[in-house]
């Protein structure tokens, strides 16, 4: 018996493809990076669309392909819901020394270069 | 009939404003979160019902009472004819649609702004977060910050940052995941929503931002007190500390600042309300409720 993944798992392994990629890739290339889930082409390209729908994937034409690429990195999305759960709280000064503390110092550096 | 319009008038003016302050200074809603945050409601729907009661029974005056009053001015309509009030009648129907259209236009503006923001989130968690296998039902969020929320809805989630696991052990994590819980059981954030829209309507009245606060610390009360009942007192407040405070909601838009009276509140809880006192308190915000509804309907 063949579990049949849900959309939302589909969704993921896309995204997680797209991610790791580099450059806006083909439907064709991120059927071929999850082989190993035998999925169709038609598939692929509708999870393609609802991601595109909701604003996560953009789509480029070059010649006859369609390419595709992720509108922002994962570490983007994770920091706009951490932004989202951060605002909810009364005393910002003190969620955002909360997220300055949780910096590695090389990076403080460089978000201090930055600001300066 | 311009009496009880005013008797209405200046109930629902001093519920918005000397009885909300004064309910958001007093001590005891901390020994009664729910029986407080009934009493809450109650406030707010009476308010609105007395400010627009008000208008109608003096706008409609010159007809007679509502509800009768009602029937016949929109017979006259019905005729083509033109009720017979005079201009400030005429003002005061006016005013008591425009509040109403306001008050309405507002609480929907905040539900679907609510909604949206809420679906957004969803969507991206689902892609990000993955499954805590340690507690079903809840999702890791791969950052350091320590934070614990609940999306409420009818698709709710709970998430804990990667920053929680690293900074409580699995004991404290069942503690926040408890309280958060009973955000989502108990629909917190539906308590909430009215009175984020009515202190969106009149942000200039004190009494409202006060509602909103008190509210918005009742529920976080309420929800410490049953995951104390499901984990410990130790647990919770420790686990509390160790994130600094900040595991409120993110969609439900809870704002505690008051850490530390939260924190003593699990440790050393007061007594609870007596049983008269609760049977009070309920009975109290069922006539606030009755009374505008009362002078209105008959």
């Amino acid at each position: 018996m063949t579990v049949v993944p849900t959309l939302g798992e589909l969704e993921r392994a896309v995204m997680d493809a797209l991610w790791s990629a580099d450059a806006a890739v083909t439907a064709r290339d991120v059927q071929d990076a999850l082989a190993g889930r035998e999925l169709a082409t038609t598939t692929v390209l509708t999870v393609l669309g609802r991601l595109e729908r909701k604003g996560l994937v953009t789509r480029e034409r070059t010649g006859r392909a369609h390419r595709y690429r992720a509108t922002a990195g994962r570490a983007d999305h994770v920091a706009e819901l951490m932004r989202d759960a951060l605002d909810a709280t009364p005393d910002r000064g003190a969620a955002l020394a909360r997220f300055l503390g949780s910096i590695p110092d090389d990076e403080r550096a460089a978000l201090r270069d930055l600001l300066d | 009939m311009e009496l009880p319009a005013l008797a209405l008038l200046v109930f629902g003016v001093a519920l918005a404003e000397p009885v909300s302050r004064l309910l958001a200074r007093a001590r005891w809603p901390g020994r009664d979160p729910v029986g407080a945050l009934l009493l809450w409601q109650a406030i707010g729907l009476a308010g609105g019902l007395a400010l627009l009661g008000a208008g109608l029974i003096y706008g409609l005056a010159p007809l007679g009472a509502p509800p009768a009053a009602l029937d016949a001015a929109l017979a006259e309509l019905g005729a083509g004819r033109l009720p017979a009030l005079r201009v400030p009648h005429v003002v005061a129907l006016v005013l008591t649609a425009a509040l109403a259209l306001r008050l309405l236009g507002v609480l929907v503006a905040v539900t679907v702004r609510t909604l949206r923001g809420r679906a957004r989130h969803r969507e991206l968690l689902d892609l990000l977060a993955t499954p805590w296998p340690a507690a079903p039902g809840a999702r890791v969020l791969e950052h350091p910050v320590p934070v614990a929320y609940c999306l409420p809805g009818l698709r709710s989630r709970l998430v804990v940052s990667a920053g929680v696991l690293d900074c409580l052990d699995v004991d404290q994590v069942w503690a926040v995941l408890a309280h958060e819980r009973t955000h989502l059981r108990e629909r917190h954030d539906l308590v909430v929503l009215p009175f984020v829209a009515w202190g969106a309507t009149a942000p200039f009245v004190r009494g409202m931002v006060c509602a909103q606060f008190a509210v918005a610390t009742l529920i976080e009360m309420r929800a410490d007190d049953v995951a104390v009942r499901q984990a410990s007192p130790q647990q919770l407040s420790g686990a509390l500390a160790a994130m600094g405070g900040v595991a409120p909601a993110a969609a439900l838009s809870s704002f505690t600042a008051a850490l530390h009276r939260r924190l003593a509140r699990i440790v050393e809880p007061p007594a609870p309300l007596p049983l008269a006192l609760r049977a009070l308190v309920r009975l109290v915000a069922a006539v606030l409720v009755a009374v505008p509804l009362l002078a209105v309907l008959g």
